[in-house]
């Protein structure tokens, strides 16, 4: 422990200690999150292995152009090395680079999110057309999420900058933000492997449960 | 547990430099109680229905040939109060002073530590883990009340066989609502109120990890619980707690409402789990190895690191069918598709984790306290720790065997029956450590002592009932049977329920200052445990005759059995009248109880009662196990001493001290 450590206002702790707590609390909150995101990846490879009712692929094969989640998965790739690069700056008492990181890395952040709702609206299927669809709206959509949540984080590291809450010996929030958007990357990632590399499914001979009408 | 000098002082607040102090302390969060938490949520419903209104309409359909309109209604209005509540709770007051870089002064977490409220900081966002505590046993005992009470009237119905009480559907949705309340409220019983309340203090810290995201995790549950209830006057909950699809998603809009439920519940007992995980690596007292940790923090470990990853797997299956029946999507739609295996599979990756969620913390309080009662070192601690998380493991390679009979992937059944054959052993090394203690010992005849014999007896019936269940060829014969009902109300009720009863016995007079009435308390538990054998004996034999579950018109060659499974379900409302009755008495006018009453040599016997806001005057040092009773063990001085005598050929010394 540092000498120059400051202590924690509320437990009267030193710093470190709350940050190491902080951080393996995070740590938890990325496994939990991870099994849900691992639930959308089961449905996805599972229907898209079953076709049930020859019903995987969109109506006309209009699958979802690709490079839209790419483009999201590099944008949050680069927030998180902006936030990273502005954090290992602010620990080498470099508050200008932490105020540049944290916005930049905010900016990114809104610009995902900004392009993944625009790539929701211009989807060529609606949620409903077929099991395709529907997983990839909803890879969409929970990305927008946690997008607009890590932009609430990231531009909250850079208010906090600003106020003088983030300082050299008192970092660690920054570093936490870094580490939940490596995560966030990992699951965007996730999305852009699974619609680039399952699109037609291997299924050729799925069981057909024909049409239904309305009783 | 032997505690050794002084290494860390408290820090006071004129210590350390603080914040900008912005107003009174505690900020918004004077303005917000459980009051405005409620009256903000039904506004924001309100709202959300009305505005919703008038954007949809009712023509639209689902694949499943539902109404999309009134179901984005419905579910908008859920939404809405829950966020409604939670904004009146404060829950969002943190987050924004964050944004804000308004962080917390120390009179600020004095405020939000309850400090000087009185008894207002039990309706309030407040973060002393004691308090949370408090909160929930209260909101646990709550819903196992309102469960318990549809139990009645599940069995009143079938005990009436001259008679149809419900009709159909209500009936099953009473089933449904009883069944997924029991869950929710066995998930929190002892993890909720001890976890909350003992666990901090026993290994040695002043706080949980995170504070407010404990009083976050149970604001969350209690805003969870209106959408629940109120499926019963929306269309109901017809189809058990599992709401298979596609049953789920043409059933009428009070699914919703379950739907709901989970999502948030899923929330809460994630961030609950973060908080107790977090605090049992990180904050326990210097000293406080693994191999020092008191068994009952392993349990709520074990049972929390499951919840957090198993969960979320629940939590999206509900995700999924509330999308399908709001933007008609097709996750779970054949038609369209969908699978809904993919739901089964989704369902059971928690389901049956979800047992040991439940059956671990109260078992391993069992452990706990047993050793204080027998005056004897628990037998084979790494048992019982290699026992609980082994249990961990397996339990992620046993959800298969819900689903023999559903058709899903055949051949997967034998290896799943492998698996869940396999779980039995760790499970029967908890059994085996509790008759190891027992073995040769002498009992201190108290409630929660007495519950261990109870509770074993239980689970052996549970248990063994289980490995035939998870055997395929008997499945086939018993699935879906009155046999399944009465195996899983073993475990969970027999087991589960039962150890809570003795654990929140146990720990009583810590939580509130006050003995619990042993006299009332054990006349309580054992009306119920005999009611209990009745109900559900009785039941596995209705089962063994076939009579199929979920139905309430059957052949009168049941009749008997249900008879007597009625008037057992009685005695069991009789006996949980008695133990309530017990517990609020003795709240209020019990015996005063010292800090420590019954010797235990765990941290938490050793501060004072009331437990003082900071739990430790000064932070503990730890320098052995926490079960040195009776050390060396009087019956091992007896056997040395029979063993001498037979090698040396000198007379035995018996009774050694």
């Amino acid at each position: 422990m540092s000498v120059t450590e400051p202590l924690s206002p509320t437990t009267g702790e030193p710093v470190s200690v709350v940050a190491s707590r902080n951080r393996l609390g995070v740590w938890f909150i990325i496994i939990s999150c991870t099994t849900g995101s691992l639930s959308l990846l089961i449905s996805y490879s599972y229907l898209w292995s079953l076709n049930v009712n020859s019903a995987w692929a969109p109506p006309n094969n209009a699958w979802a152009t690709l490079w839209p989640f790419w483009a999201i998965f590099v944008g949050e790739i680069l927030a998180g090395l902006a936030m990273r690069w502005g954090w290992k700056g602010m620990e080498k008492g470099d508050r200008g680079r932490m105020l540049a990181g944290s916005l930049i890395s905010s900016l990114l952040l809104i610009a995902a999110f900004v392009g993944q709702v625009a790539q929701i609206m211009t989807f060529p299927f609606g949620p409903s057309d077929g099991a395709y669809a529907s997983v990839t709206f909803w890879f969409a959509l929970s990305n927008a999420g946690w997008v607009l949540l890590s932009s609430f984080l990231a531009f909250g590291i850079f208010n906090r900058t600003l106020a003088g809450k983030i300082t050299a010996t008192n970092a660690s929030h920054a570093g936490l933000v870094a580490m939940w958007l490596v995560w966030l990357a990992g699951v965007a990632f996730i999305g852009a492997i699974c619609t680039t590399t399952m699109q037609e499914s291997p299924n050729t001979n799925s069981p057909d449960f024909g049409n239904f009408q309305e009783p | 547990m032997t505690t050794a000098t002084v290494t860390v002082t408290i820090h006071e607040a004129p210590d350390v430099i603080q914040p900008r102090q912005h107003g009174k302390p505690g900020g918004l969060l004077r303005y917000c109680n459980f009051v405005t938490a409620l009256i903000l949520g039904i506004v924001l419903a309100a709202l959300a229905y009305w505005i919703t209104g008038m954007f949809t309409t009712g023509e639209a359909l689902n694949a499943n040939f539902v109404p999309i309109g009134i179901n984005v209604q419905i579910t908008a209005m859920y939404v809405g109060w829950v966020v409604g509540f939670m904004i009146g709770i404060g829950a969002f007051v943190g987050p924004i002073r964050w944004f804000l870089g308004r962080d917390l002064t120390h009179a600020d977490a004095e405020y939000l530590a309850g400090r000087g409220q009185g008894r207002m900081k039990f309706w309030k966002y407040t973060t002393d883990h004691k308090i949370v505590g408090i909160q929930y046993l209260i909101v646990s005992m709550a819903l196992l009340g309102f469960g318990g009470l549809l139990a009645m009237l599940i069995r009143t119905e079938l005990g009436v066989t001259w008679a149809e009480l419900f009709n159909p559907n209500f009936y099953n949705s009473i089933i449904g609502t009883h069944g997924i309340v029991m869950i929710i409220a066995m998930i929190v019983v002892v993890s909720g109120p001890l976890g909350n309340f003992i666990v901090p203090i026993m290994v040695g810290a002043r706080d949980m990890a995170f504070p407010r995201l404990n009083a976050l995790s149970i604001w969350l549950l209690v805003a969870a619980i209106p959408p629940l209830a109120s499926n019963l006057a929306l269309g109901g909950l017809r189809d058990g707690w599992t709401v298979y699809q596609p049953l789920a998603d043409q059933a009428p809009v009070g699914m919703i409402g379950y739907q709901i439920t989970i999502i948030t519940f899923g929330f809460s007992t994630a961030i609950a789990s973060v908080n107790l995980m977090t605090t049992i690596v990180k904050m326990r007292a210097k000293g406080m190895t693994w191999s020092r940790v008191p068994i009952f923090v392993y349990g709520i470990f074990a049972s929390s690191l499951m919840g957090l990853i198993w969960f979320p797997m629940y939590q999206y299956s509900q995700w999924f069918a509330l999308s399908d029946r709001v933007i008609n999507t097709s996750f779970y739609v054949p038609a369209q598709g969908g699978s809904v295996w993919l739901y089964e599979n989704l369902f059971w990756l928690l389901g049956h984790p979800e047992v040991y969620v439940i059956v671990l913390p109260g078992v391993a309080a069992l452990l706990e306290l047993m050793v204080v009662f027998l005056r004897k070192p628990l037998f084979s601690y790494k048992f019982a720790v290699a026992g609980i998380f082994g249990i961990v493991g397996l339990s992620a390679v046993v959800w298969v065997h819900h689903m023999y009979m559903t058709g899903w992937a055949p051949s997967s059944n034998y290896p799943f029956m492998l698996s869940t054959e396999m779980i039995s052993i760790p499970i029967s090394f908890l059994v085996l450590v509790m008759l190891g203690t027992m073995w040769r010992a002498r009992p201190w005849t108290r409630l929660p002592m007495m519950a261990v014999y109870a509770v074993v007896w239980n689970k052996v019936i549970g248990g063994i009932t289980g490995v035939f269940l998870s055997d395929v060829p008997v499945d086939q014969y018993m699935h879906g049977s009155m046999f399944v009902v009465a195996h899983f109300h073993y475990m969970l009720m027999g087991a589960g329920l039962f150890s809570a009863m003795a654990a929140i016995a146990y720990w009583f007079p810590k939580m509130t200052g006050r003995y619990l009435d042993n006299r009332w308390g054990s006349i309580g538990f054992w009306v119920a445990f005999g009611g209990f054998q009745l109900t559900f004996l009785s039941m596995f034999a209705a089962g063994l005759q076939g009579m199929p579950r979920r139905v309430l018109q059957f052949d009168s060659l049941f009749n008997v059995s249900n008879w007597i499974s009625t008037i057992g379900a009685y005695i069991i409302g009789i006996g949980m009248l008695i133990f309530l009755a017990a517990v609020i008495n003795s709240w209020r006018s019990g015996e005063i109880a010292p800090a420590n009453p019954y010797g235990a040599k765990t941290l938490e016997a050793q501060v004072p009662t009331p437990v003082p806001p900071e739990n430790f005057a000064v932070l503990p040092v730890i320098t052995s196990d926490p079960y040195g009773y009776g050390s060396p063990d009087p019956y091992e001085l007896e056997d040395e001493a029979r063993r001498a005598a037979l090698e040396g050929g000198e007379p035995a010394k018996v009774g050694a001290s």
